[in-house]
């Protein structure tokens, strides 16, 4: 395998604020899976993912002085909630920020921890040919598109999610080098999560009631505790690969469901809450973009300093997929 | 045979609960908050400290049957096998009560406290001194069959840390300045007490699988 970088990342957060009570009352009471964040972001309604994605890949371009058409090969984007059912929004990206990528890959799966398998894709792809850079796109609009409905808005996990967007830049390059990064796909907890209507029809079916996206509710104690496990578990893994000790990590960045899983996370790898960044009670569970959204903040809070070995580990949806990389974080 | 359940059922008297707070019922608490709370109590780890604090409870199974496991535990002389560092037990003045040594020379004093139709088998024991005995090792022996639909007994083992860990009462009785207290090796007990039980765990299935006298196997008469 090649060595890459993640070089660097930049975020772009949707300008709406929403505070709790939006929702149902006693919403910001909750305790538990469903603890509602202070605030979260909602995508405006003609606000697309291509246009999340171009405003931070903007920033992100301009700060690494990238020009486009030269150094993007590589484009990869994953959607919570794809602007096109049948396509997703790559090729209009490309399009928008002058890129001419040989690869566009609108990843449907990875979920909250698709920034992570993204990575490990360009990995792939840049040590099989001579691609030198990579995009990596992560938006998060299910907050505004699904949870702000005038139903949906008043169900229990309605306040958690919280929408943004994250990229980052990987080069195939020693600069700031991606140590380890792995995944693991569990297809038998495939089916514990979906998008569902109150009236039981398919989300392709017209019908009167709202989409929503919801767990298995007679899993959800195994799905806490596959959360809890998986998470660690890969983090372990990735640190072994990196032959490096857990103890080394000056700084975790998960995915961030709740603050139930942020908090067992770092106790499970025996680090202090000031070793892992979260936003969520900001942006509350930004789903795959809380990943490059919070190393942008810890960078902009100095929490992420030059030579620090920043750990990355998430699950996505009921534990279908998890993932973790380990990074000697150095950027340009 | 199905169990048929009777037409009636115990009446509860709400009242005779009115003046407990906090009790977690599910009258006051509904399924949603109950949620709520033991999510927020779930850790996916625990410190030592947590778990093995206070109170040490072990367990294991042991593929013996229940009334051999407890016939053998109720023998005060079986702990010369399993424990690591009991020896040289013997009778004193006192009815039921052994003197050993423990650690080398240490005297431990032992009444074990057993009671069948429960399969309890109870240590109380203490070092230098037989009137107080204040270490207590509570063991009780559960059929397998029972808990585990298998062979073989469940033993569980707990240990509550008496204040008399954290410092000697009778410090005046050990005759070695240099002697360490046995409560100040509390923090590793739950690797101690488990590697005990892991000994009585190989002896009994050593003997059972290959058809010897469970035990405990003493040269002359029991003193």
């Amino acid at each position: 395998m090649k060595t890459v970088s993640l070089l660097g990342v930049a975020s772009y957060l949707p300008e709406r604020i929403v505070t709790n009570d939006f929702f149902a009352a006693g919403a910001a009471a909750r305790k538990g899976m469903f603890t509602a964040p202070k605030t979260r972001r909602h995508v405006g309604p003609d606000e697309s993912a291509a246009d999340m994605i171009t405003h931070a890949a903007t920033r992100l371009v301009r700060e690494q002085k990238l020009e486009p058409a030269r150094d993007i090969d590589i484009l990869f984007t994953n959607v919570a909630v794809p602007d096109q059912a049948f396509t997703g929004c790559g090729a209009e990206v490309a399009h928008r920020l002058g890129a001419r990528p040989r690869w566009i890959l609108d990843l449907h799966n990875g979920g909250c921890v698709s920034f992570v398998y993204m990575l490990e894709l360009a990995r792939v792809l840049m040590s099989a040919s001579d691609a030198r850079g990579a995009l990596l796109c992560n938006v998060q609009n299910a907050a505004g598109r699904v949870f702000s409905n005038s139903e949906v808005r008043l169900e229990a996990q309605a306040p958690v999610p919280g929408d943004g967007c994250g990229v980052g830049y990987v080069a195939a390059c020693d600069a700031s080098p991606v140590l380890s990064v792995l995944h693991e796909c569990h297809g038998e907890f495939a089916r514990d999560m979906d998008a569902a209507a109150a009236d039981g029809r398919r989300y392709w079916e017209p019908g009167p009631s709202p989409i929503s996206i919801r767990f298995t509710q007679e899993r959800v104690a195994s799905i806490i505790q596959r959360g809890n496990q998986l998470v660690p578990d890969l983090v372990l893994q990735a640190c072994t690969e990196a032959r490096v000790r857990a103890g080394d990590i000056d700084l975790l960045v998960t995915n961030q469901p709740n603050s139930i899983f942020v908090r067992n996370w770092h106790e499970a790898l025996e680090l202090s809450p000031e070793q892992h960044h979260d936003t969520f009670d900001t942006y509350g569970n930004l789903f795959g973009a809380a990943i490059p959204i919070n190393i942008d903040d810890a960078l902009r809070l100095g929490k992420l300093r030059p030579g620090m070995l920043l750990a990355l580990g998430g699950f996505a949806h009921a534990g279908d997929y998890a993932g973790a990389a380990l990074i000697r974080w150095r950027p340009r | 045979m199905l169990a048929t359940p009777s037409a009636e059922h115990s009446e509860l008297d709400p009242a005779g609960l009115a003046d407990i707070p906090d009790l977690v019922r599910c009258e006051a608490l509904d399924r949603e908050a109950l949620g709520e709370l033991i999510t927020e109590m779930t850790h996916s780890v625990y410190r030592h400290e947590h778990v093995y604090g206070p109170y040490i409870t072990i367990h294991e199974h042991i593929d013996c049957p229940p009334e051999d496991v407890f016939a053998y535990m109720a023998n005060p002389y079986s702990l010369l096998e399993w424990t690591y560092s009991v020896r040289e037990l013997r009778s004193t003045a006192t009815p039921g009560l052994l003197v050993g040594v423990d650690s080398g020379k240490t005297p431990i004093y032992c009444r074990t406290v057993c009671h069948e139709p429960a399969k309890t088998v109870d240590y109380h024991c203490a070092w230098d001194q037989g009137d107080e005995l204040w270490m207590v090792y509570l063991n009780r022996v559960v059929p397998a069959e029972t808990v585990l639909n298998k062979p073989g007994s469940v033993v569980i083992w707990t240990n509550c840390r008496h204040p008399y860990y954290a410092k000697n009462p009778f410090p005046e009785l050990c005759r070695d300045p240099k002697r360490e207290w046995v409560g100040d090796w509390w923090p590793l007990f739950y690797a101690g007490h488990t590697l005990e039980l892991a000994n009585l765990k190989r002896i009994l299935e050593h003997r059972r699988r290959h058809g010897l006298p469970l035990g405990p196997q003493l040269r002359g008469r029991q003193p």
